[in-house]
């Protein structure tokens, strides 16, 4: 028979061993979390050659479903094509940080922009940008639009807009969207002026 | 005499010459071909690639067991080591001998290696196959088809008599056929489906539905309806009953149904569960003279593809399919010709239902969509430039929408208007919505959204009575306006 003070002696050293257990179990996950993000090397960020500059990002905002305009600082180089890629990864890095106003999902990026006969851009995402994007007609179209918008608002010139996700046609952003035509972007400006 | 010699000369020299062009044009598309052997197992179906080497022809080894398990290849020089799922086979780079589970086989031609792969002749494909899976397996050579276990998909005709009769074809297991119409005939493509047949002609006593032939070649296998009338095929029975049916009729004096796009894969129908025009027999209480005026209402998503999680488990495939329902019932009480794209659960690729509205020379696309940004009704149309160009024969695939883009906006901004008339807020946009651009017809897409916090509203009633009624309201309006400028 066990005494009634050493019964309750060993539920609360039990207890006290269970709160501890989870809390050393927590803080093992947080490290294990800051190492994951540590070991991330993907670049945020791409080092570019170039002088700050101001553009216009026309950014995407969910809770109100409108399209915004708003003035950033990015460094841009010379190349139009590069111009044209950083210019848009500052745009989605918009929407991949937290919080954002139209969230897309980690890894969603921008590999290159290509430029035909000046006035066409072809513009590569990453797999994460089109496989993890939210489903919806209204949705995918202020992603598109704001893309193209933005690309055209900061790189004079380009009249027409074709995405290719990874280097490939694909027939719908999400399931809505169509990426298999080409964007003219005066058709998406009177898009996006209804949507603002 | 000499000249009249010397012409047939002339002539017999000019014959020979265009029959040797002929001959050469005739073996350059025939070596352009991609010729494909179609296998079908219990667990899968799927297409090798056939090479010709010497005049035989050969299918990659590896290929050819890979989707039916685990296989890997070794070389060790010219010996080769294939293990399939634990069985193991070797053979010798230009022998025709070899052992499978250690038992000695003759393949029919050399083993030949090429790029790296292990390639065995077509001819052996039935002996190889069975000695691996230990399984029966039939090939239909001639036609490049190849059967494992029990795998043939069988079919019963009946002929339902009526005016205008129908011919059902029961399947003994889904089918998912490309189909095409032209005319009288109705051809219907199996590139999947181990379909097969013992008998290749089938005849009947009517007039309007005649004959059904069999035909299997290239590794597909096809059924062709021939009959007197335009035929329209439809799905029900979860893809096991295809019922062939004659047309919706088309008076002389109605508009002449648009082309249909070129540039994408030929036009068919859907495989899926798309069902007959619903509602044929009804009369629209007007005077002006009646035209066929065609309306294919398209449930968006369906199958696995659920569309947007609109939240409380509510898919929008389930709320496209209700809406869309409900449309047909509003169109069909208003004496308008409605095909449904899909009344099921069914998968359907968004290529498929662009081919079937513009195979069915439809008057009218309407897609369903749903969503929660917002509250209310938007309703898109294409944001192709308008283009003023001729009737053509052909259409490009991607810009077919561009010529009735006028009318789409148009269609837009009525079904818009009949909804600010019910007071549900709605607003028409141009927006890039696929496949409204592949349609060679008025097309648009309405979505109807509810706020993210009561998603179950999509099913109230009302909601789904007041935007059907708004939309059927506006297409009779159409309807109307088309057949008084006539």
């Amino acid at each position: 028979m066990i005494p009634r003070h050493a019964q309750i002696t060993i539920a609360l050293l039990l207890v006290g061993a269970c709160i501890l257990g989870f809390y050393v179990l927590n803080e093992k996950h947080k490290a294990e979390e800051q190492q994951r993000l540590v070991a991330d090397t993907r670049p945020v960020t791409p080092p570019v050659a170039g002088t700050p500059q101001r553009v216009v990002l026309v950014i995407a905002y969910d809770g109100e479903g409108v399209l915004r305009r708003r003035e950033a600082t990015v460094v841009l180089p010379e190349d139009r094509a590069l111009r044209a890629r950083e210019v848009l990864r500052a745009l989605l890095n918009e929407y991949v940080k937290k919080p954002s106003p139209h969230p897309l999902a980690e890894g969603s990026d921008i590999k290159d922009v290509y430029l035909f006969q000046g006035n066409l851009a072809v513009i590569d995402t990453t797999a994460a940008f089109a496989d993890a994007h939210r489903s919806g007609i209204y949705v995918e179209s202020l992603t598109i639009a704001s893309m193209v918008d933005t690309l055209a608002a900061n790189v004079p010139g380009i009249t027409r807009v074709k995405i290719l996700v990874e280097g490939k046609e694909r027939e719908t952003l999400a399931g809505h969207a169509d990426l298999m035509s080409f964007y003219d972007v005066a058709t998406v400006r009177e898009l996006v002026k209804e949507m603002q | 005499m000499r000249t009249s010699h010397l012409l047939s000369k002339t002539r017999l020299a000019g014959l020979l010459l265009a029959l040797a062009v002929l001959w050469l044009g005739a073996e350059v598309s025939h070596s352009a071909e991609e010729k494909q052997v179609s296998v079908y197992a219990p667990q899968t179906s799927y297409r090798l690639a056939v090479v010709e080497r010497e005049r035989r022809e050969y299918v990659g080894l590896v290929a050819l067991l890979e989707p039916l398990g685990t296989v890997s290849a070794s070389t060790a020089g010219t010996e080769w080591t294939v293990r399939w799922n634990g069985v193991e086979a070797r053979f010798t780079e230009g022998k025709s001998k070899g052992k499978i589970r250690g038992k000695k086989v003759d393949l029919s031609a050399p083993l030949v290696v090429e790029n790296g792969r292990p390639l065995v002749p077509l001819h052996s494909l039935a002996m190889l196959l069975s000695r691996f899976l230990d399984t029966r397996v039939d090939v239909h050579e001639a036609a490049r088809r190849v059967f494992i276990g029990n795998t043939g998909t069988r079919f019963t005709t009946e002929l339902k008599q009526g005016n205008p009769p129908a011919l059902v074809l029961s399947f003994s297991a889904p089918v998912s056929p490309a189909i095409s119409t032209e005319g009288g005939r109705l051809k219907m493509v199996f590139a999947r489906d181990p379909v097969v047949s013992a008998a290749e002609n089938f005849s009947f006593q009517d007039k309007t539905i005649s004959t059904l032939t069999y035909d299997e070649s290239r590794g597909t296998a096809e059924l062709t309806v021939s009959g007197s009338a335009p035929l329209l095929a439809s799905f029900s029975n979860g893809g096991r009953t295809i019922t062939v049916s004659v047309a919706p009729t088309q008076p002389a004096h109605a508009q002449t149904p648009p082309p249909v796009p070129s540039g994408g894969p030929p036009a068919s129908q859907s495989p899926g569960k798309a069902v007959a025009p619903s509602g044929q027999g009804s009369e629209a209480p007007a005077e002006l003279p009646r035209s066929r005026y065609l309306v294919v209402v398209d449930a968006s998503h369906g199958g696995n593809e659920r569309g947007a999680e609109l939240g409380k488990g509510i898919a929008e495939k389930d709320v496209t399919l209700a809406f869309a329902r409900r449309i047909r019932t509003e169109l069909q009480n208003r004496g308008i010709t409605t095909v449904m794209v899909r009344d099921g659960d069914t998968a359907l690729a968004l290529q498929q239902r662009a081919e079937m509205a513009n195979a069915a020379h439809a008057a009218l696309f309407l897609t369903i969509h749903a969503g929660t940004m917002g509250s209310g009704v938007r309703v898109y149309s294409s944001m192709l430039p308008p283009s003023a160009a001729a009737s053509v024969a052909f259409l490009p695939w991607e810009t077919a929408q561009a010529r009735y883009v006028d009318s789409s906006h148009a269609m837009a901004d009525g079904i818009t208007l009949q909804l600010g008339r019910r007071r549900v807020p709605a607003e028409s946009l141009e927006a890039p919505v696929r496949p409204l651009n592949n349609i060679a017809a008025a097309a648009v897409a309405i979505e109807v959204n509810v706020p993210a916090s009561d998603p179950r509203a999509f099913h109230s009633p009302n909601f789904q009575l007041n935007v059907a009624g708004a939309v059927a309201d506006a297409v009779l309006a159409a309807r109307t306006r088309q057949e008084a400028s006539r």
